[in-house]
């Protein structure tokens, strides 16, 4: 029996169709579903390999980060005179304010050479996982899908078009990083003092041992809240811009709704794109002060466990 | 009136890019690395034992003392990780 009345079922498919700011938002933040990935592997040990949006980007990155700084170099180093020119001046720049500004006064003259290429690969691919997350690629293709290509549901290109394109906003990914700054630090220390002095290093030379009990767990806890602090910071940092974002942008549909498409249009023009536009002015900074401030952590740290007690 | 193209050519950078002040600007970050690294773990650790102490809370419904007992000991990790760089430094 037919109980909706055709007025019920319109309002029905509007309440469905109502623009949703936390659905849309989040959609644009989060990695793509795992159950919808962009290329099916299968589960092995328990884990699904699936490529999801986020590991998409990493191989994005990597591959964009290998072919650009490998092309410039390799012609740097075939020209005659050694002056850099055009992106390579741009990328010596960045070596050596690392080298000179980050690297060498934690870790010492002595170290620099073992540990700038982590730092300055850490530096690179952070920057430009950072910065293709500002840059619309996914949203200018869903346009194109919808108005030219028409691409099934189903197809590569638009499962391509779900979840964020900010690798480094997914917590798993800053947390991997993290961890390569982790068992840094540890490989930093043995080599420089042993492994067993390393250890013994944790606890401050000349202290009772009786407090040295009692702040063997303290510094390995401090040890453990190193790389969750470089996780957390990131992704966070990575996340909250998107959001601010996007919150800011969907009060033209929010007004829209509320009070017809000229005042949303009005409220667009005259405060959402406007601000949006500083907050993005506001990313750019963010992108790269969070690429420095994760390289500059790591190179204290491994500072810390070279230089322990001076 | 002015000077010629030589004359200003000639006169050192002044402003934001200017040698000196990108030197002070080196010489506060060089500065700035443990104090960041500092006050990073102080709020990680609270963030962190706190946390793993409500998580314990939520699963043995012992509310509210692991929570109680890790923002504790977030804090005393947090101070002595700061109190070592005031030491350090």
């Amino acid at each position: 029996m037919q109980t909706e009345t055709p007025v019920q079922e319109h309002a029905a498919e509007a309440a469905a169709e109502a623009f949703n700011a936390g659905a849309v938002i989040i959609e644009h933040v989060a990695n793509s579903p795992i159950d919808h990935p962009l290329i099916h592997l299968p589960t092995i040990a328990g884990i699904d390999f699936s490529v999801t949006k986020h590991v998409f980007m990493l191989w994005v990155v990597a591959a964009l980060v290998f072919v650009v700084v490998t092309t410039s170099v390799r012609r740097y180093l075939r020209q005659d005179p050694f002056v850099p020119s055009g992106f390579m001046n741009a990328l010596e720049a960045i070596v050596v304010f690392l080298r000179d500004n980050v690297v060498r006064p934690s870790v010492g003259d002595r170290w620099t050479p073992t540990w700038m290429p982590l730092v300055l690969t850490l530096f690179v691919f952070i920057l430009t996982a950072n910065a293709i997350g500002l840059i619309p690629i996914f949203e200018v293709l869903g346009l194109l899908n919808h108005w030219v290509f028409h691409a099934g549901e189903e197809s590569f290109l638009a499962r391509l078009l779900h979840g964020g394109s900010t690798a480094t906003s997914n917590f798993n990914v800053t947390a991997a990083l993290a961890l390569i700054t982790f068992f840094a630090i540890i490989v930093a220390g043995s080599k420089a003092h042993g492994v067993v002095q390393h250890w013994k290093n944790l606890v401050p030379p000349g202290v009772s041992p009786f407090l040295a009990v009692a702040l063997i767990p303290i510094e390995i806890l401090g040890m453990l809240v190193r790389p969750f602090a470089l996780t957390m910071r990131l992704a966070a940092n990575m996340t909250g811009g998107h959001i601010a974002i996007l919150a800011i942008l969907s009060f033209v549909f929010i007004f829209a709704e509320m009070a017809g498409a000229f005042v949303g249009l009005g409220v667009g023009v005259a405060f959402a794109v406007p601000l949006a536009v500083g907050i993005t002015a506001l990313e750019i900074i963010i992108v790269l002060v969070q690429a420095y401030v994760f390289t500059l952590l790591t190179a204290v740290f491994i500072g810390m466990a070279i230089h322990a007690h001076h | 009136m002015f000077g010629s193209r030589k004359d200003r050519r000639a006169a050192p950078p002044r402003g934001l890019w200017s040698p000196r002040s990108l030197k002070a600007l080196q010489a506060n970050i060089i500065k700035s690395g443990p104090a960041a690294m500092v006050s990073y773990t102080l709020i990680g650790a609270i963030v962190l034992l706190g946390g793993i102490g409500y998580a314990i809370d939520e699963w043995r419904g012992t509310s509210p003392w692991f929570l109680l007992g890790g923002l504790l000991l977030g804090l005393i990790v947090g101070f002595y990780e700061l109190a070592k760089a005031l030491w350090r430094s």
